[in-house]
């Protein structure tokens, strides 16, 4: 395949050398990239693979609905819980059942304690390492980063010695020989612009940001018992509230929720404190840097979420903007319809999975999925030791979904522009300042950094909506109502014998739909499609792009060998391959190449 | 001892040559003491303990509305699984003490114990005897002990269902006592059989339980209807020990 | 050399001082159940002691274990992974990838022989060669053979690795398959659960490094103690149980006084972890304290067991629904309605052939 220029607007040429990463690492589940670079090392062609399947939803066809929460859950674990309420929500929509108010706050409060708890540990342990360099932080003079740290944030951790014991710590480390994650790592790569004060004070916050997290989550063992991995409930949540009476202390009570309203207060100074400050002290460093926006200047797509009113979950009810944007016209912003099936279409010729006719796509309702692990004809290696796949045959476990034809960008950006096409205040005005204090053009916001950026905006107006759902909660406690749950269609002989429904959230990594099919009490057919599917995406028929390999298009490589670029823009996406690659089949028993076995 | 059973589909005097069956002429009718003392007691005992148990371990695994007051003022789940635990563990000591007197009581008190399965005479009475109670027949056989409808019910439906119960039974309770108990190491391997935990052991246990609900609905009824219908006694045999045959010297 | 450094020695440059040292082996005592006697053993193990390689690998998986381990509030798992072992491999955390990635496992494999601990999350699919879960090109089985097969010991880190978890519920379309079934030539320590408890995550670690052993196993290869007992024996709700006071419908007055939940599902009863004592995320609380019945995450095919809001499990044979009371119910009632029926034919039976007989009875007439 000599140069070509694909329908949505990318030029590919995939005859210079190829350099392949695999496995890409700090993302959650296995993933591959291929690209091509030309002789300045410029990447001129990218291919992604979903390197693992796990197919969760065969497995849950014929179970009981008011399950299946637990099941997909299981997707991902980084991302834990979101599944779960998404699946909730689709058996609720599908039998028609309504929650009471309280549990959509404390269903809000999980699904935003999620938000910045993954954005804060992306930033800090999956993505920072692609900005910082660790080893240089041994250069650091602690008194010039205890300076840089005072003069950005006033986070009392900032002292010289603080600095200066960090450093020790991290020199003894490293000296030991020992390197532990660190080991092989790119450090003194030319792509690290960072000073080495910024390294230190980074990696300063890496390890507070580390011991900071595992409070975030403490929110979801409140309400859900645990974390990873919290209970729900289809009806509502499975906590009850009892701050008044006997047995209070059996019961989501005022202890309970006073350390809830303490962990927001605490992540809400962390993210404006550490986060934030360190995300624009790095932007600034990087701002020339303005690769990897791809898809995200053309198409973007975000269902929406976060209803402020219980059950109502139309656009003006969701806190999270809804609709799409393509062909990068922000003018106008098109509603998206997750019932209809001409909008959302999943295809498979690059994908290994077969349809009865591959030039066509299905609606999630109607979705089928075979297994089909074949190479395409131009493939290196062997069916068991691939040295290179073949993007012009099969190539990934991941579909490629398309809205209405399009290739799609989800996430923090999409919400982000989305968000700021409509003009809502609570987007638009810390996209304008954070740019206003880099000094950069909106246009800027189409990169990988600008992915990066609204990662972090996001986790601050996620820890805002946190206080303002936790005293909702209280509020409404105040009124008078305590109930968190509605048991009356609880028992499937209140059923409709046939029924569908279809459930969907804003993940930290995007939009993410469930569609579910009931009949006689149990499950006909589910499927999801989720974020990394989108931006994950290998080639549809059309040749169109998804949005991981368009984002890796023309930048440069400074050391071909060292994959330094492409982990930091794949990264600005938070690729969450378990979530994207288990995509399954309604109709389980056409698995009979698998079941053979 | 079918060997010395008669064969005439109507016979009019006991066989009496059975060394263990003892023949007693009453004025026209014939009494044979089939069940001694221990067995007749055993009888009696171990229905009373199925009773108990199915009771209460129907309970445990579908409790009762819940108790009102505060925890400390109700034991009612705790009494409910002692009463299981102490029944359980009576049945399996009278079923032991049973097993004993197998080996030392007379040939009825083996019965139940086995089947001739390789006796081909044997399975066509058990025929005949379901064709008795299909009304296929006009008339049973007469047998001293079980007739052999009987008997492989009582084998199969309640012996080897009542060992089933025993062992899940001690699975359960070992399990409750923890993995460095005696009963843990004594039974553990059931659960490893059936497991890998005991959610499946409990299920298996409470679809025995309804095994031998099923036969205890199937036993009295048969004894009743026999008491009345066929040519021996069956109540009284299991109060006296004294089988009664009702139309000899006819 | 470096690498002959021990845990103390590390612990000590890196500004930890002797009082915090011995502070962190008396947590660590606790964490574990052991009495204060222990933690001079402890302190004088980790000061004798190199840090050991650890290899972490993921096959099919949803990743919960590594999120859970980072929760570890004692130890944090920033001293863990600084101080106590050489996390070298894990696709999660690591900073390097592809190439550079693939080399720190022939490195320590080769250099570490039989003495580095290979950490399992996840599972291999064997279904269509094992490429279902590609690992730099290559089936994900064939690294795990080979990591584990130079190793000195496995941990089945979560039920994926433990038992096969999500994706091996049945039909398992992947035939995702358990680590110890892969691999029989290794010590295998399995620590289930959807994920592992945090502290139980590293207090398992910190045992093999303290004791220097590799923790007492039950049959099914679980640490005995942390899998020793069952939720409910040690559910502070136990005593509603045996009262007999139950939640019977989710948010009613018994659910908001914390009553026991039996009869919503609970398979507590029936599963083998440490939930309702060490609790999770610092103690804080666990699925029965936050109002939703355990479901048994931590049991060999819990997936399977379900429905997780019935006690009985469904018998599979007789379709989903169906479970041992519901079909004993039903053959009880036919049968005693067979019974009923055959009571009456019976009688009218009788009453024929004794009013048509004074005289012993008649052969029947055909």
């Amino acid at each position: 395949m000599p140069a070509v220029t694909t329908p949505n607007g990318f030029n590919l040429d995939n005859t210079g050398r190829r350099v392949v990463v695999d496995p890409v690492t700090r993302i959650e589940g296995h993933m591959r990239v291929e690209v091509n670079l030309d002789d300045q090392g410029v990447i001129r062609n990218a291919v992604s693979t979903g390197t693992m399947w796990r197919g969760l939803e065969v497995i849950l066809k014929g179970r009981d609905p008011r399950d299946a929460w637990a099941f997909t859950e299981r997707i991902c674990g980084v991302c834990t819980g979101t599944h779960a309420l998404t699946s909730v929500r689709a058996v609720e929509n599908a039998l028609n059942i309504s929650i009471p108010e309280n549990a959509n706050s404390i269903r809000n409060i999980m699904q935003l304690t999620l938000q910045v708890h993954d954005h804060l540990v992306h930033f800090y342990h999956l993505h920072a390492l692609d900005w910082v360099d660790v080893v240089s932080a041994l250069k650091a003079d602690p008194k010039a980063t205890s300076e840089l740290a005072q003069s950005i944030s006033d986070w009392p951790l900032s002292s010289p010695g603080y600095f200066k014991d960090l450093q020790n710590r991290l020199k003894k480390f490293v000296e030991s020989g020992q390197l532990g994650p660190f080991k092989n790592g790119y450090w003194g790569h030319p792509g690290y612009k960072l000073p080495p004060e910024a390294n230190l004070m980074a990696v300063a916050h890496y390890l507070e940001a580390l011991d900071f997290q595992k409070e975030i989550v403490k929110i979801h063992t409140i309400y859900g018992g645990k974390n990873p991995h919290p209970n729900w409930l289809v009806g509502g949540v499975p906590c009850p509230i009892n701050v008044h009476g006997v047995g209070a202390v059996g019961a989501i009570n005022m202890v309970q929720l006073n350390l809830v309203s303490s962990i927001i207060d605490q992540t809400l100074e962390f993210t404006r404190k550490v986060y934030i400050p360190d995300l624009m002290a790095i932007a600034s460093f990087y701002k020339g840097w303005m690769y990897g926006g791809g898809l995200s200047s053309k198409s973007v797509l975000s269902y929406g979420d976060i209803p402020e009113h219980a059950n109502d979950y139309s656009a003006k009810s969701l806190l999270f903007p809804r609709g799409a944007i393509i062909n990068g016209d922000l003018t106008k912003i098109h509603d998206v319809d997750l019932t209809d099936p001409s909008e959302i279409q999943e295809f498979v010729p690059h994908s290994w999975y077969t349809y009865d006719d591959e030039s066509k796509g299905l609606h999630p309702w109607d979705g089928v999925t075979k297994a089909n692990y074949v190479l395409g004809p131009n493939a290196k290696g062997t069916r068991t030791r691939i040295e290179a796949v073949d993007e012009g045959g099969k190539y990934s476990w991941i579909k490629a979904p398309r809205w209405k034809g399009n290739a799609m960008e989800v996430g923090p950006l999409a919400r982000y522009i989305i968000g700021y096409a409509q003009g809502n205040p609570e987007f638009k005005e810390p996209v304008d300042k954070a740019l206003r204090d880099l000094d950069a053009p909106v246009s800027a916001l189409f990169s990988t950094l600008g992915r990066t950026l609204a990662r972090g905006l996001e986790c601050e107006w996620a820890a805002v909506k946190l206080r303002h759902f936790q005293d909702k909660l209280v509020a409404t406690i105040k009124a008078g109502d305590s109930s968190t749950a509605n048991t009356t269609k609880w028992d499937p002989s209140t059923w409709p014998k046939e029924c569908k429904g279809v459930g969907f959230t804003e993940a930290p990594r995007g939009a993410l739909g469930h569609w579910i099919k009931i009949r006689d009490g149990k499950i006909d057919n589910y499927q999801a499609v989720v974020p990394t599917t989108w931006n994950g995406s290998p080639r549809d028929n059309q040749g169109n792009i998804g949005a991981f390999e368009a984002s890796l298009l023309d930048t440069p490589m400074q050391v071909p060998d060292q994959p330094l670029e492409i982990l930091r823009t794949l990264h600005s996406f938070d690729p969450c391959l378990a979530c994207s690659t288990h995509v399954m089949s309604p109709e389980g028993q056409e698995l009979t190449r698998v079941q053979v076995r | 001892m079918y060997a010395e059973l008669p064969t005439d589909p109507r016979p009019r005097g006991l066989a009496g040559t059975d060394e263990a069956g003892v023949g007693v002429q009453l004025g026209q009718r014939t009494a044979i003491y089939v069940y001694e003392a221990p067995v007749r007691l055993w009888h009696w005992v171990n229905a009373l303990l199925i009773v108990v148990l199915i009771a209460t371990g129907f309970f445990i695994g579908r409790p009762l509305p819940s108790m009102p007051g505060e925890a400390s003022d109700a034991f009612l789940m705790g009494y409910i699984r002692f009463a299981h635990f102490a029944a359980g563990q009576a049945l399996v000591v009278a079923y032991l003490a049973r097993i004993f007197w197998a080996f030392v009581g007379n040939k009825h008190s083996r019965q139940i114990f086995y089947i001739p399965f390789w006796n081909a005479r044997w399975w066509k009475e058990v025929v005949w005897e379901a064709k008795w109670y299909l009304f296929l027949v006009p008339e049973p056989k007469k047998y001293e002990g079980h007739n052999p409808l009987a008997h492989l019910a009582m084998f199969t439906m309640f012996n080897l269902t009542l060992v089933f119960l025993i062992l899940t039974g001690c699975a359960l309770y070992a399990e409750g006592q923890g993995q460095g108990s005696w009963w843990f190491a004594a039974f553990g391997w059931v659960i490893d059989l059936l497991g890998p935990n005991t959610l499946w052991v409990h299920t298996l246990h409470r679809a025995a339980m309804w095994v031998m609900l099923v036969f205890a609905i199937i036993h009295i009824y048969a004894a009743i209807r026999e008491d009345i219908m066929s040519r021996q006694s069956m109540i009284s045999t299991m109060l006296s020990g004294e089988r009664m045959f009702k139309d000899d010297g006819q | 050399m470096a690498r002959l450094e021990t845990f103390y020695d590390v612990i000590r440059r890196q500004g930890i001082s002797r009082r915090n040292f011995m502070k962190f082996c008396s947590l660590t005592a606790a964490s574990l159940g052991l009495g204060p006697a222990f933690v001079p053993k402890i302190a004088h193990a980790m000061e004798t002691k190199p840090r050991i390689p650890v290899l972490w690998l993921h096959g099919l998986e949803c990743t919960c274990c590594s999120e859970s381990f980072i929760r570890s509030a004692h130890p944090l798992v920033k001293d863990v992974v600084l101080s106590m072992i050489s996390l070298d491999y894990d696709d999660t955390l690591m900073a390097s990838a592809g190439h550079q990635a693939e080399a720190i496992l022939e490195e320590i494999r080769h250099e570490y022989k039989g003495r580095y601990i290979a950490a399992i999350e996840g599972n291999p699919p064997l279904a269509d060669d094992g490429m279902y879960c590609i690992i730099g090109g290559r089936p994900f089985v064939e690294q795990l053979r080979e990591v584990c097969d130079d190793s000195m010991a496995v941990i089945s880190w979560g039920s994926c690795a433990s038992w096969g978890c999500v994706q091996a519920a049945k039909p398992n379309p992947t035939q995702a398959t358990p680590v110890d079934k892969v691999i029989k030539n290794k010590p295998i320590i399995k620590v289930p659960g959807c994920p592992p408890i945090a502290e139980v995550m590293t207090g398992v670690i910190t045992y093999m490094l303290t004791f220097d052993r590799i923790p007492e196993l039950d049959r099914q290869g679980r640490p005995t103690m942390f899998y020793g007992q069952r939720i409910h024996d040690k559910c502070y709700r136990r005593p509603h149980f045996d009262a007999g006071q139950f939640v019977e419908a989710w948010d009613d007055d018994q659910a908001r006084k914390g009553y026991c939940l039996y009869k919503m599902g609970c398979k507590g009863p029936t599963t083998y972890n440490a939930c309702s004592t060490v609790r999770w995320n610092d103690g804080l609380s666990f699925p029965i304290q936050s109002g939703h019945g355990c479901i048994g995450c931590s049991e060999d095919g819990f997936w399977d067991k379900g429905p997780f809001y019935s006690r009985l499990t469904d018998i599979p044979q007789f379709g989903a629904e169906a479970n041992a009371d519901s079909i004993g119910g039903a053959v009880a009632g036919v049968v005693t309605a067979a019974v009923a029926a055959h009571a009456g034919v019976s009688a009218v039976h009788r009453a024929r052939t004794k009013a048509g007989m004074t005289t012993p009875p008649q052969p029947p007439t055909p």
